[in-house]
């Protein structure tokens, strides 16, 4: 049961970003004891004074952890218990209680404040400019413009880089693997991910007899990907190339 | 062109019609343009929720269009429903549905009407003084608050729609939409890579991906830009809508009484002398909100962080939107006072359709807003000595339980 508990404190202090000195949780205890110690209305202290506290009782509660994994099947997602925690309404609502009538300085003071203590989120490396309208990289899209099929499908080998986007554009093109082979903690094994994306060098006979047996109508290496023997030593023509990313079409299919 | 009246239509006429049905069985104060749109939303994807968990779950070919079929009939049917409401409620002289009114004879507008000085009751001369009165107090009070917040409002709609975020999880669920809107069905396909799959009735039984895909069909646009354009866009001030309906039951909202304080400042007293039931709070609110969402970025677990980065997914909406409207929810619950202590017929209508919602989004929101009514009734029952409020809050939380009943039925039938 310890074990568990201090699990759940590891899952807290992930969640509030303790380990890269974000604090925003702090200002969160700071109006929730602010309310405890001052809100009078016993409807509001409901919902915001005992409601959060039993709540933050309960994630900490490794009896109800064990029960809560057991019915989702899913430890990954225990972290969103925290979200009925509601930091934003509880602090913004403790903070104007705060204030009382310093509105405009308390104001400046408060954003001050989680700015300080918390994080930009469009500083995110994930988040960049859009390069067209469907937020994906344009690269992805020209490929899959260059070899989708007027009718049909078609099975297509691609980069990890490209993985995650070309079935956002286009359903038209299948792949021999998905996003599930590049979450290292999922464990899955495929043998065409393993000479694509594993082998330091592609040995090509081998690449080329796999991606025939799905069979992918092209292959898309990066350019200075190495490969033992070229592709098309193997029946592979080069279709094009856009961006660092050379199209290979199979030419015995 | 035709794509975005398509979207307006189904993305604010529609869900507003639906809304008037509860406003009609609210009071009159607390009907407001907000509440219609929100509890229309909710009721928009309750319905959905009829409509396609059925059909994924037992329709096995082209279920995506007979999903769209009974969904379509269901929305039109309510609005129209909600569209003649307002109709009879005009044409008996109460146009308050809408917009909530002092003329539809709530005790409430007795109080008010006697206070010649208040806002709403001189508003009553006319929209030319109504317009003035808005303009002073916009720039003479908290103009200032309401552009900032509109400000960060507006910076965080145009991040939305000119940077792109990245998330693993959208080579999962837009492709689930797309896939929806492209082959006409409903998880039976593999988005990740294309080959044919068995029911995952974990990520089945949360629709929320064919609402978008049900979107895209009817505006003629491809999924991926709806996903990752119109819904930010659409979702982003809904939710800051709820915030506002959240701070207006907060701040211009006295408890017990359910009476709108008004604005309490020098030479007009209000009802209470507590400074926070003030209508100068409710921009302060907005724009706290508003950085915190903006700074919220602590961890990639976050609420805020799933809000501003994942905006289109089930799962953020579970945690930006249907979560905070419990909070709503539960704040008019309390709010009793004008209907001799009962809590309206349209506010319970509204929980049933927030706690559906949950299952649209996602199975583990199904989850957590039964913690949180749980907990949250609880601790009104105790503070209230209400023991009632359990078995009626229980009673709104049927559809939960429905939903995990099928989910578990579903997920270990291979058992049986």
């Amino acid at each position: 049961m310890w074990g568990i508990f201090l699990e759940s404190v590891v899952i807290f202090k992930n969640y509030m970003g303790y380990h890269e000195n974000h604090f925003l949780a702090g200002i969160y205890l700071f109006a929730l004891l602010y309310l405890w110690l001052t809100e009078k209305d016993r409807r509001r202290r409901v919902l915001f004074v005992y409601a959060p506290t039993l709540i933050l009782f309960l994630f900490f509660c490794p009896l109800f952890r064990k029960v809560f994994v057991r019915l989702m099947e899913d430890s990954e997602t225990y972290y969103r218990l925290l979200w009925l925690l509601q930091m934003s309404i509880v602090s913004a609502y403790g903070l104007i209680r705060l204030m009382g009538k310093h509105r405009r300085i308390g104001l400046a003071a408060a954003c001050l404040a989680i700015a300080a203590c918390g994080d930009y989120v469009y500083d995110s490396e994930h988040i960049s400019r859009a390069q067209n309208v469907y937020h994906l990289p344009q690269e992805a899209v020209d490929i899959v413009d260059m070899i989708e099929p007027e009718e049909g499908r078609i099975t297509v080998l691609v980069p990890a880089d490209l993985i995650y986007y070309v079935r956002q554009y286009s359903t038209d093109i299948e792949l021999p693997y998905g996003r599930e082979m590049l979450i290292a903690r999922w464990d899955y094994y495929n043998a065409m991910y393993e000479a694509m994306e594993e082998a330091e060098v592609i040995d090509t006979p081998a690449f080329a007899k796999l991606a025939r047996e799905y069979p992918c109508a092209y292959v898309i290496l990066k350019e200075n990907r190495e490969i033992r023997e070229p592709l098309t030593d193997y029946g592979y023509s080069v279709y094009g190339q856009v961006g660092e990313f050379v199209i290979y079409k199979d030419m015995t299919l | 062109m035709t794509a975005v009246i398509t979207c307006i239509f189904w993305l604010l006429v529609i869900p507003f019609c639906i809304g008037l049905i509860p406003a009609n069985f609210i009071s009159a104060e607390k009907r407001s343009p907000g509440f219609a749109l929100l509890s229309g939303y909710f009721g928009m994807w309750a319905l959905f929720e009829i409509a396609a968990v059925p059909a994924v779950l037992w329709v096995e070919y082209d279920n995506f269009k007979v999903a769209s079929a009974v969904f379509t009939v269901l929305t039109v049917v309510c609005a129209a429903a909600g569209t003649l409401l307002l109709y009879r409620n005009m044409k008996a002289g109460k146009p308050g549905l809408v917009k909530g009114n002092w003329r539809t004879g709530s005790r409430w507008r007795a109080d008010r009407a006697d206070n010649k000085d208040d806002i709403c009751v001189r508003n009553e001369r006319g929209s030319g003084a109504r317009i003035k009165a808005l303009a002073k107090g916009l720039f003479g009070g908290t103009g200032v608050e309401w552009l900032l917040f509109l400000i960060l409002l507006g910076f965080q709609l145009y991040k939305a729609a000119a940077f792109a975020s990245f998330d693993g999880d959208d080579a999962y669920y837009v492709v689930e939409s797309l896939l929806a809107q492209e082959a006409g069905v409903m998880y039976r396909i593999l988005p990740l890579t294309g080959g044919s799959t068995g029911l995952d009735v974990r990520h089945a039984m949360a629709v929320f991906p064919m609402w978008v895909a049900f979107v895209s069909v009817r505006a003629g646009v491809h999924a991926t830009i709806v996903s990752h354009v119109v819904m930010p866009l659409v979702l982003i001030p809904l939710t800051y809508l709820l915030y506002y309906e959240i701070g207006r039951a907060l701040f211009l909202r006295t408890p017990q009484t359910g009476a709108d304080s008004g604005r309490v400042g020098p030479g007009r007293e209000g009802r209470t002398h507590e400074t926070v039931f003030r209508r100068e709070n409710l921009p302060t609110f907005m724009i706290i909100m508003a950085v915190f969402q903006i700074f919220g970025n602590v961890s990639i677990y976050t609420n805020e962080t799933f809000f501003l980065t994942r905006t289109w997914q089930g799962k953020a909406v579970a945690g930006a939107l249907v979560i905070p409207a419990l909070v709503w929810v539960f704040l008019q619950i309390y709010d009793k006072g004008v209907k001799n202590g009962r809590t309206e017929p349209g506010i319970w209508m509204l929980l049933v359709c927030v706690n559906m919602t949950a299952g649209v989004c996602s199975s583990i929101a199904v989850f957590l807003v039964c913690i949180l009514t749980a907990v949250t009734t609880f601790c009104l029952a105790v503070a209230e000595r209400d023991w009632k409020i359990l078995f009626k809050v229980g009673a709104s939380c049927i559809p939960n339980v429905v939903y995990m009943a099928v989910y578990v039925i579903m997920a270990y039938s291979y058992l049986l």
